[in-house]
């Protein structure tokens, strides 16, 4: 009968550090520290980034005579996929450590020259955020009205100069798989992506968020540079963009490969337009009494005087 | 255990038993502020989803009884399937009016009327109160065994139109489908295979038997 005696410094496979593990020394010293200091400001939640904020309202968006959704609501009933399918787990899906600042935005495509901005930095440059009151209707027929704080989204073409071929702009937002453990599904191309015409890109209305009610933009709503574009469903608006690039082709956006016959590339707020499979006439407030029943939806999501001219000639039915 | 299975298989603890879900995931949330920041939706999804379990848990009977003929569990659940069914009833019907409740007038609640989820929900509805109302010693003396015993497959059916509602009611919907009903699927389809593998396995025997 053979023995093996192990020596007496011997350590069992079971203690050795995984690689992953080991590889990721330093960013985990990172995120203990970042966590801590996080920690001091605001238990539980990570925040991204502060330059700009509190921001002042831009009094063109108060929207007079709408109820703001309560700060808890919004911080908590999110529809993030990479993070979970429930409304209310992505608070605590996505503040497990998931790292938004310092975070880094690449602008690429038919642009001049590419570049890159860290997200405090780009604040920096173009001078500073607004507030705005912005209705937001999620395609699931449920609604809030939430204060954003951000720059438009023209101020940044404008800044990167796009190419006269130019004619459509997709937004990329990040792949983190340790982060984000979703994106491991096969069923859903990863990472997400959204895309705008350079017309609707340069509208007024869209804009780039990295606040909401004065506080830098928690994790679970989109950190640290989110999308909002009013007048769509809240699935345009793409959470925690990494890169925007300008294309001469539409771009390919995520829910469309998903399910391209329930929602397309335009996605307008359409009352009369049903998803196939649930009506869109009318949409449920979040903070409601429990007996008030769904409100009406409106065309364009209440925005038909800003963006009516962008669709002049579209069948609003078949791109819908 | 002894005691719980006796228990368990009295009517009166039973009932109460069935009540357990609408107290628990129900009125003591409604009542605690529970139910998150769109309640009406969240008590929707939850009258919704005790049902299915409801209807799952007695299609899932049948099949537990032919694999395990012995267990006592298995056994003791089973007196109680007709309570169970039309407890799904009871549910799928309180599932119904909160979809009135959330929709806060018949006009939101019919623009859904030619949806996929709402045609296979209602079907669904139809065929569980058909077998809610029959389900009663007089109706099986009335309508005869055998057509009885018909009717009351339309269950199958419901269960089809179920995972399909499930499936097509909300964005991403289609996982909580599968993880529900393909074990289920799994199970009715062992029911099946099992009595089959056991004919072949004696048709084995009998030709061996005569080749010797």
């Amino acid at each position: 009968m053979h023995f093996k005696v192990p020596p007496s410094w011997a350590l069992p496979d079971s203690a050795v550090t995984p690689e992953s593990h080991y590889c990721g020394r330093r960013r985990f010293l990172k995120q203990i520290g970042l966590g801590a200091v996080a920690a001091a400001f605001a238990p539980g939640e990570l925040f991204a980034a502060r330059t700009g904020l509190p921001a002042k309202l831009n009094p063109a968006y108060r929207l007079e005579g709408l109820t703001l959704t309560k700060e808890n609501a919004i911080l908590g009933y999110n529809n993030f996929i990479e993070f979970s399918f429930q409304k209310e787990a992505p608070r605590i899906e996505a503040n497990r450590g998931w790292k938004t600042d310092p975070w880094t935005l690449e602008i690429d495509g038919l642009i001049a020259k590419p570049l890159k901005f860290e997200v405090n930095g780009l604040v920096r440059k173009l001078g500073g955020l607004e507030q705005r009151n912005y209705r937001h209707r999620c395609v699931e027929a449920w609604s809030m009205v939430i204060p954003w704080d951000g720059f438009p989204l023209r101020k940044l073409i404008e800044l990167a100069r796009p190419l006269p071929a130019a004619r459509f702009v997709k937004f990329t937002s990040f792949l983190d798989t340790d982060a984000a453990p979703n994106q491991n599904s096969s069923q859903v191309p990863w990472p997400y992506t959204e895309g705008l015409t350079l017309e609707e890109a340069m509208n007024e209305l869209s804009f780039l968020a990295t606040g909401i009610y004065g506080k830098p933009i928690a994790n679970q709503n989109g950190a640290p540079i989110r999308l909002v574009v009013p007048w769509k469903y809240g699935f345009k608006g793409i959470k925690s963009i990494t890169r925007i690039e300008f294309t001469d082709m539409q771009p390919r956006t995520l829910w469309n490969q998903v399910a391209p016959q329930e929602y397309g590339f335009y996605a307008n707020v359409n009352p009369a337009v049903d998803h196939p499979r649930w009506s869109q006439a009318r949409e449920r407030v979040i903070g409601g009494g429990l007996f008030e029943g769904k409100k009406a939806t409106l065309l364009f999501n209440g925005y038909e005087k800003e963006v009516t001219a962008l669709y002049r000639g579209l069948d609003l039915r078949k791109n819908f | 255990m002894n005691h719980l299975l006796k228990a368990l298989a009295t009517r009166r603890l039973f009932w109460p038993l069935l009540a357990v879900p609408a107290i628990w995931r129900l009125i003591v949330p409604a009542l605690t502020d529970g139910l998150g920041f769109n309640p009406l939706s969240e008590l929707l999804h939850r009258t919704g989803q005790i049902a299915i379990w409801m209807v799952v848990a007695v299609l899932a009977l049948t099949p537990l009884k032919t694999l395990f003929p012995r267990a006592r569990l298995v056994n003791t659940l089973n007196r109680h399937r007709r309570a169970m069914g039309v407890a799904a009833f009871i549910y799928a019907a309180l599932h119904v009016m909160e979809h009135f409740l959330y929709e806060g007038e018949l006009r939101g609640y019919f623009a859904n009327v030619w949806k996929p989820f709402f045609l296979t929900g209602t079907f669904a509805l139809l065929v569980l109160l058909a077998l809610a109302t029959t389900s009663n010693n007089f109706s099986v003396k009335r309508l005869g065994y055998h057509r009885w015993k018909w009717l009351h497959r339309l269950v199958y059916l419901a269960a089809l139109a179920l995972m399909w509602h499930v499936g097509t009611a909300g964005k991403g919907n289609w996982p909580f489908a599968q993880k529900v009903f393909l074990p289920l699927l799994a199970l009715q389809l062992l029911r099946v295979i099992k009595p089959l593998a056991e004919r072949l396995q004696i048709a084995v025997r009998q030709l061996r038997m005569k080749a010797s």
